[in-house]
């Protein structure tokens, strides 16, 4: 839409932020002299990255062939051929794309036997593997609003990392079963350090991090009513024995509690963490035979519960899939993109959305800056000057429209808000889709196995 | 657009009284239409249909194919999925997909497709899983679909029943309609689930109190069934009873079939809502389907489907979210729970129905007694339940067993002898025609839904059209049509799936009270953990909307 220049100024609400795991939907932006001036309902992270933000910034070329501005046909048939060439492609980032965009790219993942692996693997891959063990309890945010009056933060400061969760979803809120608001909740934190969170938390337990396995075990086995050893107890969790018992008595008396944890589940081991998220799953099945509990993520910024969603109802399977054999597989591990990459299995790559490639191991890292690698996402990136194919897109939210998913499964809309610059990460994978013509039909050979019951 | 000529087929439409008789098909821009008035016009393109028995497409009036139950079943089950036969490939423009008990989306269309089935039904989405479930929707091509919401412990609905305002009640639930774009209304556990949520015992009666709101199975039931047909809406208020799966539950159906006197109802997978004997003594399970089969019968304001069980693996999920808490305990198996703000919620438990065990034994049977029970063919209609009884997969192997009562009394010979005394099974010698399966499987479940253009091949029905190759082996019969045509275009041509067009997705429209909205909208601002703005959905967020008609006269 054409911004109003001069001193006039005008407000867009409702508009969703993406900046933290809250994707606060209830935001308002206030735009004046052509820069969003203001914005209300926000926390700190939100209007650092809102407040300022130019509504008719500046265009540059919208495709770059290595480094360099080209015309976009060029460089598409450039990107068309280098995926079509590949034999062993990957597709990654998209946890910053709504889920149209995710859609688009594990159909292009389908069509050139990609392995296609949204998010950050290291932290995604323990969850679901956790996940399909054990499954999970859980509830959509407003039900800790209306119900809850035990909340749990285990290992996480959402003072700090998710302001607004604690006035808009977890402790602060009037609720209909919570009528007094926060002095209606008992607010636990467990956490390696004395947090912001915990500074306003009814009861902190300190935990080192190597302890968290024993200390979930232990305090399953409390809620149980399983005779323990106090000294066993008190040096596998480096916690005293009588706050433990107090704690499971807390749990076991809720009416509905929420335990909150960030993705590892902990602030322990990496290796541990899927055993953390199955401990945690386990935990609170054991306290649904007392009370109603239920276990929640707190939450990454933009849309990385969309995107696994998405890959999933398309294919059966995520958070990584190789569609290299023709259909779905996955072997967790094995199909990692990072690591086909660090293994040097793979011959070209698509990255979609501004994404840390931190995460990596080094060798994926090399590995990318060998392998010939198509960017979607925005110009100015340290990526977009070293794929072979750069394509420019705006930012979800601000450019794109679509939905994204949050944390709890629950989809919100995002809204495009300024005049588009570029085409969408959506668009341009659409462009791809269009030149990479689906393979020719055998006239003999069917869709293949399992078309009917057998 | 082209036209298309089935010629010379056995067609099977019982809705316009045509039972086996021979005879052309005309198609024109997807609807069939009246055979062209010159003897000698030619279609675009003639299948030739000689020997073959033709129906209308078929219509699953209960299933659970979209939404955030469904993907998180298909994300805690890769074990089902990893063989050869469980998985479909890439191939030209077909997308790959996984099967197990619950299909990818893509390959849930193409299997649906692959059976002859053209419209399916989910039939519980909360809400506020609306805009997930419509995107969903918009990958599983080949099937018009459609999503019954969930209302049944919905706090504004609840609210209003407690108010006992009918106006009230009647904007509510249109206004919770329109906002997820849904076709019909569903409850689930009236009021029960929500008891759950809180902490509560199990409403185990009519007439138990939900805490807090201080409102009972019966007013809900009630009322919604009344708001309902006051909407005019197409579909009856579609109905999952009240102690699921608990022995000696029969009564509390039978209750609530009475309770509903003067308004439609639709009672859901009546199987798991027919045993009798007494919570407490297992051993005295049986089934009661005759008592429940005759008052069906003599009551036209009531419809069934079965939820048949089929022996195998599958995975049980339910908005009853209590049901689900109680499968997990019942089976030790990993366990997904979802508690959805205001509105039930759901939850996930893998299970294996073996025909070893009593239970499911005699929970197969009792299925089969359904069918075989009620003397209306249009009045039951053919689900699994999809998966919760077992894949839609299976269906032609349930219409197999209706067919032919020698393979019942096979499958039956093998089970636990107990089963034998606890169920009339074995003493019902009917057996399905072609046209009674017809009526099972499309024509009643479109009538049952309010859409006189489905089930059917008269002129103006969409055209949705299975030709099967008859033969003395039912299940293959229907397991591997030669043709199905969607909307006029040839999909699966010579047994093999060609085109796989998107389908539709159907809502009803609704005309919601300016201030009523206003209100309610106020309310969720205040009690959702989202903007309002967010719940609201817009018919561009659906995939190829067609907006369903009231029904006239009521």
């Amino acid at each position: 839409m054409p911004e109003n220049t001069g001193t006039t100024s005008r407000t867009i609400e409702p508009f969703t932020c993406v900046q933290c795991g809250c994707l606060c939907d209830d935001v308002r932006l206030v735009i004046e002299g052509g820069r969003i001036v203001d914005a209300v309902s926000v926390c700190a992270i939100g209007r650092a990255a809102l407040v300022g933000v130019n509504m008719e910034p500046e265009t540059g070329p919208a495709a770059l062939v290595r480094g360099k501005p080209i015309d976009v046909e060029a460089a598409l048939d450039e990107a068309s051929r280098i995926l079509l060439g590949a034999r062993a492609p990957v597709i990654v980032g998209l946890d910053q794309s709504t889920n149209e965009t995710v859609g688009r790219a594990v159909a292009l993942g389908d069509r050139i036997g990609a392995v296609v692996e949204v998010g950050d693997f290291s932290t995604t891959g323990p969850r679901v593997a956790g996940f399909q063990r054990r499954g999970r309890v859980s509830a959509t945010l407003g039900e800790i609003k209306n119900r809850a009056d035990v909340v749990v933060f285990w290992a996480a400061d959402p003072i700090t990392t998710h302001p607004r969760h604690w006035e808009r979803y977890s402790v602060e809120p009037i609720g209909r079963f919570v009528p007094e608001g926060r002095a209606g909740r008992k607010v636990v934190v467990i956490d390696e350090k004395r947090t912001p969170t915990a500074e306003r938390a009814d009861l902190f337990l300190a935990l080192e991090p190597a302890g968290e396995l024993e200390f979930l075990s232990v305090l399953r086995a409390l809620v149980r009513g399983v005779e323990s050893d106090p000294k066993r107890v008190e040096a596998a969790t480096g916690c005293g024995f009588e706050a433990l018992v107090e704690l499971a008595g807390i749990l076991r008396d809720a009416r509905y509690g929420g335990w909150f944890t960030g993705a590892l589940a902990g602030r322990g081991a990496v290796e541990l963490a899927e055993a953390r998220h199955q401990a945690v799953t386990a935990l609170v099945r054991e306290l649904n035979q007392h009370a109603r509990f239920v276990s929640i993520g707190m939450g990454e910024p933009g849309n990385a519960r969309g995107a696994e969603d998405v890959l999933a109802w398309q294919t059966g399977l995520t958070p990584s899939v190789d569609l290299g054999a023709g259909y779905p597989e996955a072997l967790p591990g094995a199909t990692s993109a990072a690591h086909r990459l660090a293994r040097g299995e793979a011959d070209a790559a698509v990255v979609v959305g501004d994404i840390s490639l931190d995460h990596w191991p080094a060798a994926a890292r090399e590995s990318l800056a060998r392998v010939p690698f198509v960017f979607i996402g925005p110009p100015v990136n340290a990526l977009a000057s070293s794929a072979a194919v750069a394509f420019s897109t705006g930012t979800v939210g601000l450019d794109e429209d679509g939905s994204i998913t949050r944390v709890d499964g629950v989809s919100l809309p995002v809204r495009a808000i300024r005049a588009r610059r570029y085409p969408t990460e959506r668009e341009w994978l659409d462009d791809l889709l269009t030149r990479i013509e689906p393979p020719a039909a055998l006239s003999s050979d069917g869709p293949g196995a399992g078309m009917v019951s057998s | 657009m082209s036209t298309l000529r089935i010629a010379g087929g056995r067609i099977v439409d019982p809705a316009n009284g045509i039972n086996d008789s021979v005879g052309d098909i005309w198609i024109k821009d997807g609807r069939v239409v009246d055979p062209p008035a010159e003897p000698d016009a030619r279609a675009d393109r003639t299948i030739d249909a000689r020997g073959c028995v033709v129906m209308p497409g078929g219509v699953d009036v209960h299933s659970h194919i979209a939404g955030s139950k469904v993907n998180a079943a298909r994300i805690m089950r890769p074990e089902e999925r990893r063989t050869e036969d469980q998985v479909m490939r890439r191939w030209a423009s077909f997308r790959s997909g996984t099967i197990g008990s619950v299909p990818s989306t893509f390959t849930t269309g193409y299997q649906y497709a692959g059976l002859g089935y053209t419209t399916a039904v989910d039939a519980a989405i909360p809400p506020l899983g609306a805009r997930h479930a419509h995107a969903e929707f918009g990958d599983t091509p080949l099937v018009d679909k459609a999503m019954l919401v969930l209302m049944g412990n919905n706090h504004a609905i609840l609210d209003a029943v407690r108010v006992g305002d009918p106006h009230r009640i009647k904007q509510t639930v249109a206004w919770l309609l329109d906002a997820a774009k849904g076709f019909g209304v569903k409850a689930v556990n009236p009021g029960g689930v929500e008891q759950w949520k809180q902490g509560g015992d199990r409403l185990a009666g009519w007439d138990d109190r939900v805490d807090h709101f201080n409102v009972s199975p019966r007013e809900i039931v009630s009322s919604l069934a009344r708001a309902v047909d006051a909407l005019g809406l197409p579909h009856p208020l579609h109905f999952h009873g009240l102690n699921l799966g608990v022995p000696g539950n029969w009564s509390q159906t039978l209750e609530g079939m009475k309770a509903v006197e003067g308004s439609r109802l639709h009672l859901a997978h009546i199987q798991f809502h027919s045993y009798g004997g007494s919570p407490d003594q297992a051993g005295d399970f049986d089934s009661m389907v005759a008592p429940l089969a005759e008052y069906v019968d003599a009551h036209p304001n009531l419809t069934v489907d079965v939820g048949q069980v089929m022996f195998g693996e599958t995975t049980s999920m339910t908005a009853d979210g209590a049901v689900g808490h109680y499968l997990a305990n019942l089976h030790g198996r990993k366990w997904f729970n979802l508690d959805v703000e205001q509105e039930d919620g759901c939850g996930v438990v893998p299970i294996t129905y073996d025909d070893r065990n009593y239970v499911h034994a005699l929970q197969w049977a009792i299925g089969l007694e359904w069918f075989l029970r009620v003397g209306d063919p249009w009045r039951v209609a053919l689900s699994t339940d999809h998966p919760n009884g077992a894949s839609f997969r299976t269906y032609p192997d349930v219409i197999a067993l209706l067919m032919d009562r020698g393979l019942r009394a096979d499958v039956l010979k093998s089970l636990p002898e107990r089963v034998r005394a606890r169920s009339g099974l074995g003493d019902l010698s009917r057996e399905y025609s072609l046209s009674e399966i017809a009526i099972i499987t499309r024509a009643g479940p479109a009538r049952i839904l309010g859409l006189p253009w489905k089930g059917h091949l008269g002129p103006g029905a969409d055209a949705d059209v299975t030709i099967y190759t008859p033969g003395h082996d039912k299940r293959r019969m229907f397991a591997l049509p030669r043709w199905v045509v969607k909307g006029g275009e040839v999909v699966v041509d010579d047994g093999e799936l060609r085109r796989a067009p998107a389908g539709r997705t159907l809502f009803s429209g609704m005309d919601v009270d300016a201030g009523v909205r206003g209100e309610l909208e106020q309310w969720l601002a205040r009690e959702a953990s989202f903007h309002p703005a967010s719940f609201r959905l817009g018919v561009g967020d659906l995939a190829d909307p067609l907006e369903v008609g009231r029904r006239e006269g009521i």
